[in-house]
C-alpha cells in the first residue's frame, strides 16, 4: 500500500516540480522578499519588522497560491486527461490514489515552504536583520494552514473543474480566515435564518486564523505553546475529516 | 470428476445506464449483455461507434459500476485488487503522463502493478525492446506521435505479465507496418496462454486473429461465436463478368441480377441462384457476349457485420 501511495505522491511532485507555474511562484515569491531591500532606507526604524513581516507573509500567500492553483487540479486532471484510468486498472485503491495525490501536493508544497523561508533568511542576512530562529514557527503554522486548504482544494478537486475548484477553495480560504466575523454577525442578526447559517458556517468551515501567528512572531510576543498544539491537532483532525469526504465522493464515482 | 472450467470474463445480463446532458436524461449504455471468454482465446468486441464497447470494457476493469447485472474477471469482481494483478489494460486513444519519459512512466506503472523493485528495469527494457520504441526510452512523452504512444500504451498493459489483456481500440493510430507487429504481439500473448479481449471496428484485424467474436449494436448483443459458426462459408451469391453485351439484352441481364455495374465493355453481374445463372448465361450466348468470369462469393465479416447492425436499427438496438 505505501509502496503505491508513494509512486502516485512521488509522480504528482514530479509533475508540479516539471510544470513552470511553481517554479515561478517561487521564483516571484523570493523577488518579493527582496524587495524589502527597497523599503529600508524609508522604513523610519521599523525596517526589521517590516522586511520580517513581508517576508513570512509572502511564504504564506504564494504557499496558499500553489496549493490553490496546483492543488485545485491534481484530481481533476487525471480524470480530464483520462491517465486515471491507467492509474485505477491496477491494483490501486481509490483511497490511495486520493492519499497519494494528497501526499504529493503537501510533499510540493513543503519543498516550496523550504524553498521560500531559505530564500527569507537570505533576504534576512542581506538586509542586516538578525535571523531568529524562533521565526521558523510561524512557517511552521502556515504549513499545518496549507495542510487544510490543500484537502479542502483536493475535495473540492473530485467533483468539479479546476477553475471551480480554484474559486472555491480561495472562497473558503477568505472565509476561514474571517470566521469571527461570522459569529458576531450571527450574534447581532435579530433574523433567525441568518443566526443558524452564521453559526453553521463558524462551526464547519476551518478557522485558519487559528494558524496566523506571524504578528505575535515579528513583534517578539510571547508565543502560547498549548494554542498551537491545539491548532495543530485542530488541522489533523480537520485535515483527516476532508480526505474521508473526499475518498467517500471518489470511491462512488464512475469514469 | 468433470472439471468445470470457469469463464476467464463474463457478464451476466448487465447494463449500464447514466444520466447525460442539462436535463439529465437517461442514456441506456448497456442492455442485459451476456458474453463469455475462455481461457486461452483472443476475442474481438466488434461494434460500431457509440455501441457500448468502451462502457463494457470500463466495468471489466472496474472503472465503473453496472446499473444492474454482473460482470466478473477470473473468477471475482472486477474492482479486486486480486483481479487487477493479473489484468493489463490499454484504454482507447490514450494519454499519458507527457512529462514523464518512457522509462519513467514504464517504472511507475510496473510500481504500482506490484512489480517488486529489483525487477522494474528488466521488464521496463523487455517492453521497450518488444513495441520497439528503445530509441525513444529517455525521450519525454510530450513529443510522442499517437502512433509511439500507442506502442508505450501496449507496454504498460504487458509490464508486468497479466494472464488476462483487454484492449480498447488497439490499432488505433498505427500505420499497417505498426498494425502487423500489434496483431503479432497479440497472437503471441494467446501462444503464452493469455486471454485476449479487444475492442475494435477494424474488421480486418479480427478476421485475421480472433478465435470468437461479439458484435454489439446498441448496448446489445446480437451477435456471439467463432468466426466459422458465423460466416458458414455457404455461397451468398454470384458474381459473373461478361464482355461485349449489346444495349438491347443489356435491360434483360439487369432485370436478372440483384445488382449491375458498367465499366467500359464489362458489364458486372451479381445474382442469387444458380437458375439465375443459367438465365444469364442463356441471355449472354444470344447476346454473343464472351464470359470473362463467374465466381461464387460467400459472407464477409463486414457484410455480416453491416447486415446485423442495420437489422438490429430496425428492431430498435439502435
Amino acid at each position: 500500500m505505501l509502496n503505491r501511495i508513494w509512486g502516485i505522491a512521488f509522480n504528482t511532485f514530479r509533475e508540479s516540480v516539471r510544470d513552470r507555474v511553481l517554479a515561478a511562484l517561487i521564483v516571484i515569491a523570493i523577488l518579493v522578499m527582496a524587495s524589502a531591500k527597497v523599503i529600508q532606507p524609508v522604513a523610519l526604524g521599523e525596517a526589521e519588522k517590516i522586511i520580517k513581516d513581508l517576508g513570512l507573509s509572502a511564504i504564506t500567500l504564494f504557499c496558499v497560491l500553489i496549493a490553490i492553483l496546483v492543488g485545485g487540479r491534481i484530481v481533476y486532471r487525471e480524470v480530464e486527461k483520462r491517465t486515471i484510468y491507467l492509474l485505477l486498472a491496477r491494483p490501486v485503491r481509490r483511497y490511495e490514489f486520493i492519499i497519494g495525490k494528497y501526499c504529493g501536493m503537501m510533499l510540493v508544497l513543503g519543498v516550496s515552504l523550504v524553498l521560500m523561508t531559505a530564500g527569507f533568511y537570505l533576504v534576512l542576512l542581506l538586509t542586516g536583520v538578525k535571523p531568529e530562529p524562533r521565526l521558523l514557527w510561524a512557517v511552521l503554522m502556515t504549513g499545518f494552514e496549507l495542510a487544510i486548504l490543500t484537502a479542502v482544494a483536493v475535495l473540492f478537486s473530485t467533483f468539479v473543474t479546476p477553475i471551480a475548484s480554484a474559486v472555491f477553495t480561495f472562497v473558503v480560504y477568505f472565509i476561514g480566515h474571517s470566521t469571527q466575523l461570522l459569529r458576531q454577525l450571527a450574534a447581532i442578526s435579530p433574523a433567525p435564518i441568518v443566526k443558524f447559517i452564521g453559526m453553521f458556517l463558524y462551526y464547519v468551515l476551518p478557522n485558519l486564523n487559528n494558524f496566523n501567528i506571524r504578528g505575535d512572531v515579528v513583534h517578539n510576543a510571547p508565543l502560547n505553546p498549548l494554542a498551537m498544539v491545539l491548532s495543530i491537532a485542530y488541522a489533523l483532525v480537520y485535515t483527516f475529516t476532508l480526505l474521508l469526504i473526499a475518498i467517500f465522493v471518489f470511491n462512488r464515482r464512475d469514469f | 470428476m468433470t472439471v468445470v472450467n470457469q469463464p476467464v470474463i463474463e457478464t451476466v445480463r448487465l447494463s449500464k445506464s447514466y444520466r447525460t446532458g442539462f436535463r439529465m436524461k437517461r442514456v441506456q449504455a448497456l442492455s442485459e449483455l451476456n458474453l463469455q471468454v475462455e481461457q486461452g482465446e483472443i476475442f474481438g468486441f466488434l461494434g460500431p461507434n457509440g455501441a457500448g464497447k468502451t462502457t463494457t470494457i470500463k466495468i471489466l476493469i472496474g472503472l465503473a459500476q453496472p446499473s444492474s447485472g454482473f460482470a466478473t474477471v477470473l473468477g471475482r469482481a472486477p474492482r479486486d485488487p486480486r483481479v487487477k494483478r493479473r489484468v493489463g489494460f490499454l484504454p482507447e486513444s490514450p494519454y499519458f503522463y507527457e512529462y514523464l519519459t518512457a522509462v519513467e512512466f514504464l517504472a511507475l506503472t510496473a510500481q504500482l502493478s506490484g512489480v517488486s523493485r529489483s525487477e522494474i528495469p528488466g521488464r521496463v527494457r523487455q517492453m521497450l525492446k518488444l513495441v520497439r520504441m528503445e530509441h525513444a526510452a529517455h525521450q519525454q512523452m510530450r513529443g510522442f506521435s499517437r502512433g509511439m504512444l500507442q506502442r508505450i500504451g501496449i507496454a504498460q498493459a504487458l509490464i508486468h505479465d497479466p494472464e488476462v489483456v483487454i484492449l480498447d481500440e488497439p490499432m488505433g493510430g498505427l500505420d499497417p507496418i505498426g498494425r502487423k507487429e500489434f496483431r503479432d504481439i497479440i497472437v503471441s500473448l494467446r501462444e503464452q496462454g493469455k486471454t485476449v479481449f479487444f475492442s475494435t471496428h477494424i474488421l480486418a484485424d479480427v478476421e485475421m486473429i480472433c478465435d470468437r467474436v461479439g458484435i454489439i449494436v446498441g448496448g446489445k448483443m446480437v451477435e456471439i461465436g467463432r468466426l466459422s459458426e458465423i460466416l458458414t462459408g455457404e455461397v451468398e451469391s454470384i458474381e459473373i463478368t461478361l464482355q461485349g453485351v449489346s444495349g438491347k439484352f443489356r435491360k434483360g441481364l439487369e432485370r436478372i441480377a440483384q445488382r449491375s455495374i458498367e465499366s467500359g465493355d464489362l458489364l458486372l453481374l451479381t445474382v442469387k441462384s444458380e437458375e439465375d445463372v443459367e438465365r444469364v448465361l442463356a441471355i449472354a450466348r444470344e447476346a454473343q457476349a464472351k464470359v470473362r468470369s463467374i465466381i461464387p462469393r460467400s459472407l464477409t465479416l463486414e457484410e455480416f457485420f453491416m447486415a446485423r447492425v442495420k437489422s438490429a436499427g430496425r428492431n430498435g438496438g439502435v
